[in-house]
């Protein structure tokens, strides 16, 4: 019973990450139409920023830069920041080209940071990644209450993230990044410049996907290149296809949905042949998940809808 | 208020507009007329900012808008519709409005840093439902406008173009695939907004409405200016009459 | 001399792999990210007919065969009826469609370390120098028959000119008589059988593993980004230019950052011209997007 307690913690908990990530994707690609598939690079230079500012110095048999050994809040700022940050310089040159290119130059940008990752060994200890993170909190609570005290903190900041998103989508900005998804020009027409507002979501985006990076490295207690894969770009749009794109509730959903498809089945122990067969298994069937509802419900099983605005009074 | 001079603009190989002049007044009703294909629409395009001009001089207002893109030049208090209305697909008719709105904010701090998700002003809602009632469409506010039927959407361009409270209104193509009721109320509202001081540049190839509505009408065809003057003249001119052949106007006065 | 060599034959295999991306691409309108897998598919396609017995180079024709039938399949099945829905809906049911063709091959495949048993060959020699054996060149020589052909076939034949009319402008060539569908299987089932075809080089080369779908995927974007988005001619160009940067770029960098070359040559070429090398004949003037 009590193993199953911590599985669905562990579950949620994970689940909670991921709709961050959703939200975030949401945010610029549902609220704005950036068909962003980087979105993996601001995911993943906030956890190796959390992780580079949080853990201790490195060990000589390792090989990183800083591990300042900060405080964990210090580390989801500076997460929030680089992912800020990384989004700025990222949008810069790619924000004003064409849909189909923008979306392929976010591709190649998030595949060059991964392999930075994995072959700048003095920054990141390379491929072999940084083990060993100390999870906060260690030193005041128990470690059977760890995982429940984790679970909260990351559901208050889901809620917190849910707040930001829904407050920036709504009138004025969520308005105008509407109105430039659906029609540029006609949006040009009414005085709004799409460059400014694209890299503002952007570069909002960037930030909350950073934050989503440093709580998974706080879930791990590690950070290793291939974690920050372009697979992960193509779950998180799949998961929110299918939750619902342009709805910060299917985003919600979209979320945990990930961490069904993605991770339950870590939990399965298997042997070695089994795992590469239900994994493919897994692979197959997301495959035509995403296929069926783009066929059969492409708004997603939370669709966008119409926003009724209360005129005072009537 | 508006002058444009010696405007040019190729495509390719393609000279759409050649060395096109026009002046708008304040508070006069300016026509652009020309068969299809004559570069009427290019060179809307080029004036609000859409496309930039090869050459020539945009100005408005005594500003210089040349090289502004369109949502400077909408800053400055020129609105335009579009011959086939679009608008924004999924969104509703009431946030179509709203983005119109010239005060609109779009901040992205402000509503990070506030404590609820904020929403639009009343006084602004409560325009938007008066100019729509106007236009009939204040019933369907809160569709989205991929579910209006066409003259709804046809409707919706001119309301957006009133929400947005300009200084001048640049109308493409307004009586087009419009049936005559219609087409009556919209003359009627371009005449209330000119009693109130409103400008306008329309563009349109139908000659008896044009004639009917403008003070001082241009003729383009072939990317050209082949005449301009009051619609008595311009009706009577050689050249627009060989353009429009086997189209009679009836006499205007 | 031996990056010249490398550089060939690596863009050879980018050569045959990316023309089918790009024709889809100019045809349809649309970034097919399945077409990674169908190297995957071809690839491993062979191998089973080659473990059956069937003699290598009728294996080969089996492939293209049936990589062809499957591409011309995927979009009858499942492109076809979405086509209103706009690139977005295209683009992910071909991102299902990949992880579909990724995972069926894994199922199928499993993890065994798996290569083409082929006879061991020696290079042919020049003045004491190997250049390449039979099979390096049968794959150089494969690319350049399927480039020419794919030349003739898109100025000679009526099918082909039908199929630039359709990709310029579909209305247009409707009124000409030229019927859309029949245009989009020949282009489908070239672009597919092309892809398996390579796959199996890829395979024969030495490459044979689940990832390869995937690697390659990335290759193809930068071969068709730098020709020019929907530029056959110039995704030809492009594959050669990008066999030899690579090979120059290991030179200089470490070899795991191979396809980062790939990659930056896809940033640097869209921010600063985005037509790609197209734009040196002045092509991309009747861009879809």
């Amino acid at each position: 019973m009590e193993g199953l307690l911590l599985f669905a913690v562990s579950l949620l908990s994970l689940g909670a990450i991921y709709a961050i990530l959703c939200l975030a994707l949401n945010l610029e690609a549902g609220g704005a139409g950036l068909w962003d598939l980087g979105i993996v690079s601001f995911f993943g230079i906030g956890a190796y920023t959390y992780a580079l500012l949080t853990a201790p110095a490195a060990e000589p048999h390792q090989n990183y830069l800083l591990g300042l050994g900060l405080s964990p809040v210090v580390g989801l700022a500076g997460a929030a920041v680089t992912g800020a940050i990384t989004a700025l310089l990222i949008g810069l040159p790619t924000l004003r080209l064409k849909r189909e290119y923008f979306l392929i130059t976010t591709l190649a940008f998030a595949e060059v940071l991964r392999q930075v990752f994995a072959n700048e060994d003095w920054l990141t200890n390379g491929v072999a990644g940084i083990y060993g993170l100390e999870q906060p909190f260690r030193d005041v609570l128990t470690p059977s209450t760890l995982p429940y005290a984790f679970l909260v903190i990351i559901l208050a900041s889901l809620a917190i993230v849910y707040w930001l998103v829904a407050k920036v989508s709504g009138d004025g900005f969520g308005r105008a990044l509407k109105a430039l998804r659906e029609n540029e020009p006609l949006a040009m027409t009414a005085g709004i410049y799409p460059f400014s507002h694209y890299l503002r979501v952007f570069m909002l985006a960037g930030a909350l996907s950073g934050v989503a990076g440093a709580y998974y490295v706080w879930y791990n207690t590690l950070v290793v290149p291939g974690q920050f894969s372009s697979n992960v770009t193509f779950f998180v749009w799949t998961a929110l296809i299918i939750g619902g794109l342009g709805n910060n509730r299917g985003a919600l959903v979209g979320g945990f949905l990930f961490v069904v498809m993605h991770d339950a089945l870590r939990f399965i122990q298997a042997s070695s042949d089994m795992a590469l067969f239900l994994s493919s298994l897994r692979t197959v069937m997301i495959g035509a998940a995403l296929i069926l509802i783009l066929r059969f419900r492409p708004s997603g099983l939370l669709p966008e809808r119409p926003a009724r605005i209360a005129v005072g009074g009537r | 208020m508006l002058t444009v001079r010696s405007v040019l603009k190729s495509f390719g190989g393609v000279r759409a507009v050649r060395n096109v002049s026009i002046e708008v007044e304040a508070g006069r009703i300016i026509g652009l007329i020309g068969t299809n294909g004559a570069g009427k629409t290019t060179l809307f395009n080029v004036v609000s900012g859409l496309l930039p001009a090869d050459s020539g001089t945009i100005s408005f207002l005594g500003r210089d808008i040349t090289r502004s893109r369109a949502d400077r030049s909408s800053a400055l208090g020129m609105v335009r519709t579009f011959q086939t209305p679009v608008g924004f697909p999924q969104m509703t008719v009431m946030e179509n409005m709203l983005v119109f709105d010239r005060h609109d904010s779009a901040g992205l701090l402000a509503p990070l840093l506030a404590l609820a998700p904020p929403r639009p002003k009343p006084a602004t809602v409560a325009r938007a439902v008066t100019v729509l009632e106007r236009f009939g469409l204040a019933a369907k506010r809160d569709l989205w406008v991929q579910d209006l039927s066409a003259p709804e959407l046809k409707m919706l361009e001119f309301a957006r173009a009133v929400m947005a409270d300009p200084k001048i209104m640049l109308l493409d193509e307004p009586a087009a695939g419009v049936n005559p009721a219609v087409l009556d109320q919209l003359i009627e509202t371009i005449e209330d907004l000119r009693r109130q001081g409103m400008t306008f540049l329309i563009v349109d190839h139908n000659l008896k409405f044009m004639c009917g509505i403008c003070d001082y009408i241009y003729a383009m065809a072939d990317g050209e200016l082949i005449a301009q003057g009051t619609p008595g003249e311009v009706v009577a001119n050689q050249a627009v009459l060989d353009c429009y052949i086997g189209r009679r106007p009836k006499a205007q006065h | 001399m031996d990056i010249v060599i490398y550089g060939l034959i690596s863009g050879s295999v980018i050569l045959m792999a990316s023309i089918g991306f790009s024709m889809t691409l100019k045809a349809e309108g649309f970034i097919n990210i399945a077409h990674g897998q169908m190297l995957l598919v071809g690839a491993y396609l062979g191998l089973l007919f080659t473990s059956l017995g069937i003699p290598f180079l009728l294996a080969l024709v089996l492939v293209v065969i049936c990589g062809g039938v499957l591409g011309v399949f995927i979009f009858q099945a499942f492109f076809a009826p979405i086509k209103a829905r706009g690139t977005l809906a295209l683009l992910f049911t071909s991102v299902g469609l990949a992880y579909v063709m990724y995972g069926l091959v894994g199922m199928f495949a499993g993890k065994r370390m798996l290569a083409y048993d082929l006879p061991p060959v020696r290079a042919y020699v020049i003045d004491d120098t190997p250049i390449m054996t039979i099979y390096e060149i049968a794959i150089v020589a494969a690319a350049i028959l399927s480039a020419l052909g794919i030349h003739l076939f898109l100025s000679r034949t009526w099918l082909g000119k039908s199929i630039r009319a359709v990709a310029d402008n579909i209305d247009l060539a409707r009124i000409r008589g030229f019927d859309p569908r029949h245009s989009s299987n020949v282009v489908w089932f070239v672009a597919s059988g092309l892809a398996a075809l390579a796959g199996v080089f890829l395979g024969v080369l030495g490459s044979l593993h689940l990832q390869m779908g995937w690697q390659q995927s990335v290759i193809i974007l930068a071969a068709t980004v730098l020709g020019g988005l929907g530029s056959i001619y110039g995704v030809m160009l492009a594959a050669v230019v990008l066999g030899f940067g690579m090979e120059i770029g290991i030179l200089f960098l470490p070899t795991s950052y191979r396809t980062a070359i790939a990659f930056a040559i896809i940033i640097v070429v869209l921010c600063l011209k985005p037509d790609g090398l197209q734009s040196l004949w002045g092509g991309a003037k009747a861009r879809r997007f």
